[in-house]
């Protein structure tokens, strides 16, 4: 039983690491910006339809211009998603940002609103560009396909986008708690005022900053659309679990949002193996186990950005 | 001068009369209040009830494409009746609730002739609802739960499409026999995977096989690791799927991610078209069953290709699949029956649909179909089909392995039917 029990403990810290990746960028801007990104699954869209476009010779760009860019092997082009789809959804996080200004000190409401007409005016926007059609964002052979491990066999991939994730998680952290531009968004998170008081310029730390956390959830969508595949409404999958996540390891805490990620993965591999029915609603239960308990969250009362 | 014989007494008389007559038509049993006056030239409007968003909106366009085609050939050879006919489309949103809300609006705001058009069964279940309250006929296009023309059949409903269990008839024995009795089933934990599933079972295990587990999978998974382990962990010779819309695609990507898709066998119950088109012959995994497909050798068929490319030059789906051939060849039908009727009366309409045979070479299948008239579920040609190891272009997905004749397939899902009398369906016509 228990070695029945391994692989799919593994599988769930792969997930939970995917998962915590997905969350890193909502936790940002709510830990500076104090908002509500509803349109962070549409963001995650972007970087995935933004990377298919870069790595696919049907991914939307018009084929005849760019059919020498499309001969070049594929690592370089998955490279080159991996920069550009995170810096598109990076760049429409901050014209977003730009919208979200006149919401603030007003009620936390309209930048809830305003975020949630956000993500249906993308989705609708990638719908024109790409149609409602199911893609596959392809990779290089080198990370695709299958390894056997035991008497199982497992999906390179996964385990590529946990290292990577866990990757990210790691240089996310070092930047955070190790770069003065770290020190500057932390102290944002804790007093916006007395950053403004010292001399720096907050209305730019915010539009970077969001524009950071769009990046991260671009980062996302590039590396889960292996897995998930992409469409239009794939931001709804991504939105909700980091949503939860943030939650449950408390509100701005990083350790907190990686953890909870972790234990979010782990609990719903397991019950999708063994209570498949409520797999999908594992996440819910547990997040209101914790809350009844603990209601600021795994890590809430750590202030914002506590590493 | 002529003298006026119109007194105020004669008018009073009169109006006295005509106000009788109206408001015992209009203020009746609400049953016969949706009859208005036939013989119109007003067009004929048809609800179309296709998904654009949700799990099946890739299909629900694609039979779309299928319903409009029809109407318009339809429009182009000058209508029906003497009648223009238009289209009314609803998203659906491949939700029961939206369905129910659309069905109720097309009826009493749009005042539909028909309504057509369904994929998630749930959907469909809803919509025949409403449609059966008011006797508007409703044909379900593609949704292929055995329960749509079983236990939830309804007077007004047609279902068009082959159903689970036909198509899990047409693959099981052959499955055991090639691959072997030890059986995983997987499937949607809604409506039409539970009822497929259960249809796939009952033949298996008909067939002699062992099933050594049975799996309901969450509408709305993206993650399918955990099951794919556990399925390797329990070594089956076949896993049967009922997984359908966007869940299918995902599984699929992931069982070729894990390299599962040659061993264990998989018997897909049915794929639709716009689920695997774009993903070449790969994509096509296992052996799956199907009702129309492309390059099958009939007359007829590359003609309709070729009509569905001059009127969708630009779509990315560039041949039409079984999908948007079952809301084609359904729409021609129903609009067949209202120009031999000469009426868009429902109580006639159902009548001429009620068992009405549907020659194969028309059908462009192999074996000529029926309209059941206990079910009302089109009885017809079900091929089973795999990935195509050597396609003679891009769009030669699939190769076809058999067709089964509709007797050799028949659900016993239809025995559950129980169709509400004449009497009981209200009388629906919108002139």
């Amino acid at each position: 039983m228990l070695l029945n029990l391994i692989p799919h403990l593994i599988n769930g810290l792969a997930l939970g690491l995917l998962f915590a990746l997905l969350a890193l960028g909502f936790m940002l801007i709510i830990g500076v910006m104090e908002v509500i990104n509803l349109a962070h699954g549409s963001l995650f869209t972007i970087g995935a339809y933004v990377a298919l476009a870069v790595m696919a010779p049907d991914g939307g760009l018009p084929y005849a211009f760019m059919e020498p860019y499309y001969a070049l092997p594929a690592i370089p082009r998955y490279l080159i998603a991996l920069v550009v789809g995170p810096l598109v959804a990076g760049a429409v996080g901050m014209g977003l940002e730009l919208c979200l200004r006149r919401t603030y000190g007003s009620d936390p409401l309209y930048g809830l609103l305003l975020t949630f007409g956000a993500a249906l005016v993308l989705e609708e926007l990638i719908r024109e560009i790409w149609g409602s059609s199911e893609y596959y964002l392809p990779v290089p052979q080198q990370i695709s396909g299958g390894f056997i491990a035991g008497n199982l066999i497992y999906s390179t991939y996964r385990i590529y986008a946990a290292v990577f994730a866990a990757g990210m998680i790691g240089v996310l952290w070092l930047f955070l708690n190790k770069t003065p531009y770290g020190a500057v968004i932390k102290a944002g998170a804790h007093d916006s005022e007395m950053v403004r008081a010292l001399g720096y310029n907050l209305t730019r730390l915010r539009l970077l900053v969001f524009g950071f956390g769009a990046a991260l959830a671009g980062i996302a969508g590039v590396i889960m659309a292996p897995i998930w595949g992409i469409r239009p409404v794939v931001g709804v999958d991504a939105v909700i679990p980091a949503f939860v996540i943030i939650v449950l390891g408390g509100v701005g805490s990083f350790w907190g949002a990686v953890s909870a990620g972790i234990m979010v993965g782990l609990v719903v591999a397991l019950t999708a193996a063994f209570l498949t029915d409520w797999s999908l609603l594992s996440m819910y239960l547990l997040l209101l186990a914790v809350v009844t308990f603990r209601s600021r969250g795994l890590a809430g009362k750590s202030s914002v950005l506590e590493a | 001068m002529s003298k006026s014989t119109f007194t105020r007494r004669s008018f009073l008389q009169t109006s006295l009369l005509a106000g009788t007559a109206g408001g015992a038509t209009l203020f009746g049993p609400w049953k016969h209040t949706r009859v208005h006056a036939a013989a119109s030239d007003k067009p004929i409007r048809i609800g179309l009830t296709h998904d654009a968003s949700g799990q099946f909106a890739n299909s629900g366009q694609a039979e779309r494409r299928g319903t409009e085609m029809a109407i318009a050939e339809f429009n182009e050879a000058g209508g029906v009746l003497g009648r223009r006919i238009d289209a009314v489309w609803m998203d659906t949103e491949t939700n029961p609730q939206t369905g129910t809300r659309v069905a109720e609006r097309m009826i009493t705001r749009e005042n539909v002739h028909f309504l057509v058009g369904a994929i998630q069964s749930g959907a469909a279940n809803a919509i025949s609802q409403v449609a059966q309250k008011y006797g508007c006929i409703y044909f379900n296009t593609n949704s292929s739960s055995p329960t749509e023309a079983g236990k939830n059949c309804h007077r007004v409903k047609f279902v068009w499409d082959g159903n689970g269990e036909n198509f899990s008839k047409a693959a099981a024995r052959n499955a055991i026999q090639t691959f072997g009795k030890k059986w995983f089933l997987i499937y949607n934990d809604y409506v039409w995977g539970q009822n497929t599933n259960e249809a796939t079972k009952k033949v298996a295990l008909n067939y002699g096989a062992e099933v050594v587990d049975e799996v309901p999978i969450p509408v709305g998974t993206r993650d399918w690791s955990s099951v794919l382990l556990r399925i390797q962990q329990a070594n089956p010779d076949v896993v049967a799927a009922a997984v359908g819309g966007d869940d299918f695609k995902v599984m699929r990507q992931q069982v070729r991610d894990m390299k599962l898709d040659g061993k264990p066998a998989w018997i897909n119950n049915q794929q639709d078209w716009p689920d695997i088109y774009g993903l070449g012959a790969d994509a096509a995994f296992g052996v799956f069953g199907t009702t129309w497909y492309h390059y099958l050798d009939l007359p007829g068929v590359s003609d309709f290709v070729k009509r569905y490319q001059e009127r969708y030059p630009t779509t990315r789906i560039n041949v039409p699949g079984n999908v948007t051939y079952n809301g084609y060849v359904a729409m021609r039908e129903l609009l067949r029956v209202v120009a031999e009727v000469g009426s868009t009366d429902n109580i006639k309409i159902i009548k001429a649909l009620e068992g009405r045979v549907m020659k194969a070479a028309d059908r462009m299948q192999h074996h000529d179909a029926v309209i059941d008239a206990d079910s009302h579920h089109v009885q017809q040609t079900i091929y089973l089909a795999q990935g195509n190891p050597k396609p003679k272009d891009d769009t030669d997905y699939f190769q076809i392995l058999s067709s089964s004749d509709p007797d050799s397939i028949r659900a016993d899902a239809g025995k559950e039917c129980k169709l509400e009398t004449y009497a009981d369906t209200p009388n629906y016509d919108q002139g």
